[in-house]
Formats: C-alpha cells, sequence, structure tokens
C-alpha cells in the first residue's frame, strides 16, 4: 500500500481515536488540584548560552469590567495560554514532539518582536503546596534550544 | 419547549459559539487560521439554518481536522461539550426516525445532567474541597486565575468555603433539579452564574458559551421525559 495511503489512514484513525473522549465524556473537572505548570522561556545568542529565564503568561494586575465583558467574546490570547498549559501537561503524562513544538511556535510567536536572538529555550516549572502547606517549586523539563530562523511565526 | 425549538435555540447558540471561535484564531498560523475560517463559515449556515445536512457533515469533518491538529481539544471540556453537542445535534438531524432522534438528544441531555454531578462528586470526596483549600490553591498557584487581583481571592479562606460548598452542592443536586421546571429554570440561572464567575474569574469564556448552548436541549428533555 502507497505511504500517503497509509499516512492518511493513520491520521483518520488517530483523529477518530480523539473523538472518542468527546462522546464519553469524563467530567471530572478539578478531581484534584494538581502541580501547576509554568512556561519559562529565554531567548539565546547562541545554543549553549546561558538562559535569563522569563516567565510565559498571559495573566495581568487587574481586568477592568469593561475588558472582562469583552473576553467573554473575544479571548484569543488567554485561550492559546491555557492550550500551552495543556501541552506542558501532557510532556509530563505523554511527552510527544508535537506538544513541544506548539510550545516553541507560540513562544516565538508571542515574542515575535524581540529581535536579535538566534535561539529559543523553555523549560516547565511546576507550583505546588509542600507538605508544610507553603508554595514550593521544581523544575520538571528542560527543552532543547531551538534555532528561531525557519520556524513558522 | 418542542423538540423542534430546542433543536434550533441549540443550533444558533452553537453556530454562535464557534464563530467566536473562528474570531480567536484569525492571527494564529495560517493552517490553524484556516481550519477556523472553515468552522466560522459553516456556523453562519447552522446558525441561519440553510444547508444543515451539508453543514453537519462539513462541521463533523472539520472537528476531526481540529482535533488532529492539536492532538485533543484545543480548550478541553468545553470544546469537548461543544463538540458532543455538535455531535448529537448531527445524530438527530441524520438519524431517519423521531425515537432515535429524541435519544440522540436525551444522550446530550444526560451528559449535561453527568457534567454537573460528576465534577461535583469528584469533588465532595476530596477532603482538601470539603475544606476549602483546593479552590484555595486554584487561586493561589493554578495557571487559571486572570488576574493578580484574582489570585489574591486565595487570602481569602472564609469566603472560599462557602464557594466551595455552594458549587459542590449546585453540582451535585444538579439531577433533582430537572425533575421539576421551577426548579430546573432557577438552576440554570444558577448554574449559568458560575459559568460567568469561571469565565471571570479564570477566563474560561468558551465553558459558558458551550453549556449555555446545551440547556434548550436540557429543557426540552426534562418536559418530554420527566413531565415537568
Amino acid at each position: 500500500m502507497p505511504f500517503c495511503v497509509l499516512s492518511m489512514m493513520n491520521k483518520v484513525k488517530c483523529s477518530l481515536s480523539l473523538m472518542v473522549p468527546v462522546l464519553i465524556p469524563s467530567w471530572r473537572f478539578f478531581d484534584e488540584i494538581a502541580p501547576s505548570p509554568r512556561i519559562e522561556f529565554s531567548f539565546l545568542d547562541d545554543s549553549a548560552g546561558e538562559p535569563n529565564w522569563e516567565v510565559f503568561t498571559a495573566s495581568v494586575e487587574r481586568v477592568s469590567l469593561l475588558q472582562g465583558l469583552k473576553r467573554m467574546f473575544y479571548n484569543g490570547r488567554w485561550n492559546e495560554g491555557l492550550f500551552m498549559v495543556s501541552c506542558a501537561e501532557r510532556l509530563m503524562n505523554a511527552p510527544t514532539q508535537h506538544s513541544e513544538d506548539e510550545i516553541y511556535s507560540r513562544l516565538i510567536r508571542n515574542y515575535s518582536h524581540k529581535p536579535h536572538a538566534k535561539y529559543i529555550k523553555f523549560r516547565l516549572v511546576f507550583l505546588y503546596r509542600d507538605e508544610h502547606g507553603d508554595l514550593a517549586r521544581y523544575m520538571a523539563y528542560d527543552a532543547k534550544p531551538r534555532a528561531i530562523e525557519g520556524e513558522l511565526l | 419547549m418542542s423538540f423542534e425549538l430546542a433543536v434550533r435555540l441549540s443550533e444558533i447558540a452553537l453556530g454562535f459559539l464557534f464563530l467566536l471561535q473562528m474570531g480567536e484564531h484569525l492571527r494564529s498560523a495560517s493552517y490553524e487560521r484556516l481550519l477556523f475560517i472553515w468552522r466560522g463559515v459553516m456556523a453562519v449556515f447552522l446558525v441561519t439554518g440553510f444547508m444543515l445536512s451539508f453543514v453537519y457533515v462539513s462541521l463533523i469533518m472539520n472537528a476531526l481536522f481540529i482535533l488532529y491538529r492539536f492532538q485533543g481539544p484545543y480548550n478541553g471540556g468545553s470544546d469537548r461539550m461543544s463538540l458532543l453537542l455538535l455531535c448529537c445535534l448531527a445524530f438527530a438531524h441524520y438519524l431517519p426516525e423521531q425515537y432515535m432522534k429524541e435519544m440522540a438528544l436525551g444522550y446530550l441531555a444526560l451528559q449535561l445532567i453527568l457534567s454537573y454531578f460528576i465534577a461535583g462528586y469528584v469533588k465532595v470526596v476530596n477532603s482538601e474541597w470539603r475544606r476549602g483549600r483546593a479552590l484555595q490553591d486554584v487561586f493561589l498557584f493554578s495557571a487559571y486565575p486572570v488576574s493578580e487581583a484574582a489570585r489574591r481571592w486565595a487570602d481569602k479562606p472564609y469566603l472560599l468555603l462557602v464557594m466551595s460548598w455552594s458549587v459542590m452542592l449546585l453540582e451535585l443536586l444538579f439531577p433533582i433539579f430537572v425533575f421539576n421546571a421551577y426548579m430546573l429554570y432557577a438552576a440554570l440561572f444558577l448554574t449559568g452564574l458560575f459559568h460567568l464567575a469561571n469565565a471571570c474569574l479564570f477566563g474560561l469564556n468558551r465553558f459558558f458559551w458551550a453549556w449555555i448552548a446545551a440547556y434548550p436541549i436540557l429543557i426540552w428533555f426534562s418536559s418530554q421525559f420527566l413531565g415537568t
């Protein structure tokens, strides 16, 4: 069987398998408050450079009533941030190249105004409440640096 | 509420949600944008009720492409609910016999009831939720709060304890409310407020529209099968 047909069949099979949880959902929202990922990223001049970490966030200091109303109808950046959080969780539970690619391409697109850097790197830091009830963090994933040139912006 | 009216209201609401989704993806990368423009164009037909036999096939194909593109739902539960609604409406459209159509929408209504009940059950069996600590953690360190001002709600433990129990009781008791028309309308008003609060505090705007879009089906189901 030609490779393209096999590839197409695999895609159809994959899409249908992703449809199963849609038709038989679990609805276990917030059953536990698991450690929460933060995506930290850094632009680098060379792949071995020392990272200067920034936290990716779509959050702001305050949301006014008008902004809140607008966000009911248009909340693209925030929803993209939630998708990136999903990708971060997937990287811990069932790592795939897709999840890493998604985080990289969205970081580059969101920070494309930062010129000069040739590489970008991200890591995942998880926040959780420790046994003493204090807020704690651990680094759980350290992605390899990626050249920015050629990335789809 | 009649079967036809419930279906039409849900189609309009779902189409509206898909149009909002298209708007949010207009600045995305080209292939992603194309997928959501496809969804948005079909949503216009869904809202107007024009060429529905073609529209449902097209929207389900589109959903499969989008699921493959993101390797799952883009925004978790809210996308699952909107796709479940789409599938059930499509089944109701294509199935030949009226009782089959009603079974498709009945399944959706049951899932809607379960969405609240299961969400309430998994919380109430967790001592962290019963103590209000879980909601405090949601505000304190989860990725959800939309602003630093919202994050400071973590410093109000008694308020969060009351909020936790209010949400758990509403979700757990929801299946009982569907047996009485007045209680159902009151419950849907409260759950609508709950989704609105989630949208304001956690930015989950798609949840609000996805669940609201399914409410007409539940109102029809309640009046048709539960005698309200």
